[in-house]
């Protein structure tokens, strides 16, 4: 465990030395994802100009949830990006076989490999969004949540990483995966908005089957009214850890049957 | 040190149909083969061999490499190296080999070349000492100096290569394989590589495995060729055996004073030579005559042609290794 | 002249084409994955619209706003064009001094090659959306709403729509001469074109003044005029002018594409590709 911390932080030390070389194009990255949600808020602002709560839900409640569920998406991009390359090319052209000639864990080396600062941009504007709406709702928080909040993000990011993980799996049976990470990523964006909203299909489908459900909703509904307290809370530590065992399975098994490129 | 018994390796591949209806089947219901690319091959390798392994395109030299440095798990068979199974205990294993993928950098594309190695060396958790020694070696053998502070991108493909034959030497593996180290580089970077690639075996008696289409690297650095074509094994010995064994043909070569001469030689009428043993080949004016030796003497030959027509250059050479090889890959042993 | 015209880049259209065939599966995946956005934003209208008194929203209908989400979609899509992030590579691994060799124009070769992959995206998205749309209004109102002279209307100005957006992104891929990753820029365009089209946000939710001003700007055209013609928001003045304007921007990035090319190639030439 120290070892992995100690290459990790090397692996980030040499990543913010490549960035130096190409300050400009990664700000652009931070400020691109940091424009887009602020759009999104702006749809978000124009809708409650109009009507004074959605489904029960007010503004600041909303911009919460829409807050908190950037951060484990955040943190997941900002340390496991490169996850997505192994579904786009790095299987398709052989280039796994780096992975598998050095003395350490494949999926540790794949993950810790890049440093995606561009997340930045999703991080901080969850975190001012998440103060932000604290800071209005000030009298109906119950401060020792924010305890277990803190708590459930790691098992949040696990979720999205878990998902990754065996969406990117695919590709050493299929070469590419890139465009199936893709369409289950973006159904991390049903979880930014209350699940009450939606019908029971969407439901189950983002509590059950890509349970992105429990890496916002379900922890910020706990955190803002209380409810289901168990259900939110060991539910997303159960299925994150769940999900990860089974993306350590199909990465393994997708290791054995990784069958590089040319001849 | 490496041994391999049986070793065998399928891969499933997909069958295209033509046409829309083709795709559209093949997106439900797809066919697949299988491919057999390495079929039931064998040999031993001991410590400190350099080891030549070649065959044409195509043959299984890749996956049989792939195998060998755990990359890929075999379909059958068993490899064993320095007492160790590749593919079983890979994180283990790897420490004890260095690979080199000549058409694949393993270098950190944007930063400068020391870097890479600063990370190798937590990576393969080499002790400052051994590091400072190594890097010390290295740089001897590789002349790294001059460019160790530049970004790998901007470095020649000399210098890339001789920078990933270090980042592979690191961690003082036993065992070396290089695929294709030379390709893509000049005559004078060739020399440098191999010079540096016999060092390193005989100063550390590093085990060599080196694939390569070129072969004067292999005439050069192998004493041992194994030779395979499509995913079976066709040569294991020594160079010499086979210079030995398929040694005996020669080439002719003279320059004609008039063209039409040539039709007035008939070598395969005179010394009753099979197809296998004789072949010409003339741009009309001069003529390269290859023939089997043991079939027709040299002097025979010479005699033959000097006495039918009249030639203003002659000489006869020993056929050698490339034309031999090229012999083998185009009609099996 | 005509004849060899499409003698000289047919070829580049049947090669699109196959390529998308080769990668249909992606391309499916890939637009499952962004038609989840319509879905979300189809439930939270659902929800805006249970959570208000009246029947409509700043004009619009339940209805209206469910033909505008998914013909926005389809609209975006489909007049979506690729050659900025491929002249991008180009550029940048300098292939791109390849194209001066070649006896055709850089910019018909980029077009035949999306035209050859498009008639693959029109047949899988355009269809199904269209009938959806259509079927699901016709269940809601309980009358046919479709009409045929905005459709094809519609239909000319998504064309429109599409040239705008391929000459804006051809002058826009030049900009690799000077970035190295054109991902973080891409996204701050394509961010701040959707939003100023209309994709994200109705135009019409937007103050006066703002909403006159972005009707002007070419970002309209390539969104938001085609789905308020499709969706019967204009009259036909407003439609021929609408379209007169779709026109205008569709020649004026095609000049500048052509000087921005010119001064490139010296580019090339100089840097040595």
């Amino acid at each position: 465990m120290r070892r992995a911390l100690r290459l990790h932080r090397i692996f980030i030390s040499q990543h913010m030395k490549r960035l130096m070389e190409y300050k400009l194009d990664f700000t652009m990255g931070a400020l691109g994802l940091f424009i887009s949600q602020v759009i999104q808020l702006l749809f978000l602002g124009i809708i409650f100009s109009q009507i004074p709560n959605l489904k029960g839900w007010s503004f600041n409640e909303i911009l919460f949830i829409y807050g908190f569920s950037l951060i484990p998406k955040g943190i997941d991009h900002l340390l496991f990006d490169n996850l997505w390359m192994i579904g786009y090319q790095i299987v398709n052209k052989g280039e796994f076989d780096k992975y598998l000639t050095r003395p350490i864990n494949s999926l540790f080396y794949v993950t810790v490999e890049n440093f995606q600062v561009d997340a930045f941009g999703e991080l901080i504007m969850g975190i001012v969004l998440v103060a932000y709406s604290v800071v209005q709702l000030l009298s109906h928080i119950v401060w020792y949540r924010i305890f277990v909040l803190l708590l459930i993000v790691p098992f949040a990011v696990l979720i999205f990483t878990s998902l990754k993980i065996i969406t990117a799996s695919i590709a050493f049976w299929t070469k590419q995966s890139g465009h199936v990470i893709h369409m289950v990523y973006m159904v991390n964006d049903f979880a930014k908005y209350p699940v009450t909203i939606y019908n029971n299909v969407v439901k189950v489908i983002i509590t059950y089957i890509l349970p992105f459900a429990f890496t916002a909703y379900y922890p910020a509904g706990y955190f803002l009214r209380g409810q289901d307290g168990l259900f939110s809370v060991v539910g997303t530590i159960l299925i994150s850890v769940t999900l990860f065992g089974i993306s350590l399975f199909v990465w393994n098994k997708g290791v054995k049957s990784y069958e590089s490129a040319g001849s | 040190m490496i041994q391999v018994e049986n070793l065998r390796k399928e891969f499933k591949k997909a069958i295209k149909e033509p046409g829309i209806k083709g795709s559209v089947k093949s997106l439900f219901k797809p066919k697949t083969e299988i491919v057999t690319a390495v079929d039931d091959i064998s040999f031993n390798v001991s410590k400190g061999e350099i080891l030549g392994f070649i065959g044409p395109n195509g043959a299984g030299k890749s996956t049989v490499i792939k195998m060998l440095t755990g990359i890929l798990t075999p379909t059958s068979g068993k490899c064993c190296i320095n007492g160790k199974i590749p593919y079983e205990n890979r994180k283990k294993y790897v420490k004890e080999i260095g690979v080199v993928f000549g058409q694949r950098t393993q270098l950190w594309w944007d930063l400068a070349l020391r870097e890479t190695y600063a990370v190798l060396k937590e990576i393969y958790e080499v002790p400052d000492k051994q590091y400072r020694e190594r890097m010390e070696f290295l740089n001897e053998v590789l002349d790294l100096q001059s460019f160790i502070t530049s970004p790998v991108r901007t470095l020649s493909l000399g210098q890339r290569m001789r920078a990933d034959i270090a980042a592979s030497m690191l961690h003082n593996p036993k065992v070396l394989f290089l695929d294709e180290p030379t390709i893509g580089l000049d005559v004078v970077v060739k020399d440098n590589i191999r010079k540096a690639i016999q060092k390193i075996n005989a100063e550390e008696g590093t085990t060599v495995i080196l694939t390569t289409h070129d072969l004067s690297d292999i005439e050069l650095l192998c004493d041992r060729i194994v030779m395979i074509d499509k995913g079976n094994l066709v040569y294991d010995g020594q160079i010499n055996n086979l210079k030995h064994k398929y040694g005996q043909m020669r080439e002719l070569c003279f320059e004609m004073k008039n063209s039409d001469d040539l039709l007035s030689l008939d070598y395969k009428g005179h010394f009753t030579l099979d197809e296998d043993d004789l072949s010409i080949e003339s741009d009309g004016v001069s003529a390269t005559i290859r023939f089997n030796s043991d079939r027709a003497s040299v002097q025979e030959v010479l005699k033959y042609t000097l006495a039918k027509i009249d030639v203003r250059d002659i000489n006869v050479k020993d056929a050698d290794i490339e034309e031999i090889i090229r012999r083998i890959y185009k009609e099996g042993v | 002249m005509m004849k060899s015209f499409f003698r000289t880049y047919m070829p580049f259209a049947k090669a699109g084409t196959q390529q998308m065939m080769a990668y249909k599966v992606n391309f499916i995946f890939h637009l499952i994955g962004e038609i989840m956005s319509c879905f979300i934003m189809f439930f939270i209208w659902k929800a805006v619209f249970t959570s208000t008194d009246g029947k409509t929203f700043m004009g619009f209908t339940m209805n209206d706003m469910i033909v505008y989400i998914f013909i926005s979609f389809m609209t975006g899509y489909l007049s979506y064009s690729d050659g900025a992030f491929v002249l991008g590579e180009e550029i940048r691994d300098g292939s791109v001094s390849m194209r001066l060799i070649k006896p055709c124009s850089f910019d018909m070769c980029f077009l035949f090659q999306e035209i050859g992959n498009r008639v693959i995206s029109y047949g899988i998205i355009f269809v199904p959306i269209v009938a959806g749309v259509e079927i699901y209004r016709y269940f809601l109102m309980g009358s046919v709403q479709f009409n045929v002279g905005n459709f094809i209307m519609f239909f000319i100005s998504l064309q429109f729509a599409y040239l705008i957006n391929f000459y804006f992104n051809i002058i826009y891929g030049f900009l690799a001469f000077y970035l190295k990753n054109l991902w973080g820029t891409t996204l701050i365009k394509d961010v701040i074109v959707n939003f100023l089209s209309g994709a994200t946000i109705p135009l019409a939710f937007m103050p006066f003044a703002l909403q006159t001003f972005l009707t002007y700007l070419p970002f309209s055209s390539l969104s938001y005029t085609p789905v308020m013609i499709y969706m019967g928001m204009y009259t036909w003045d407003k439609i021929l002018f609408s379209m007169a304007l779709q026109i205008f921007w569709i020649f004026a990035f095609w000049g500048i594409s052509k000087l921005i090319w010119r001064s490139a190639i010296r580019r090339i030439c100089v840097q040595g590709g």
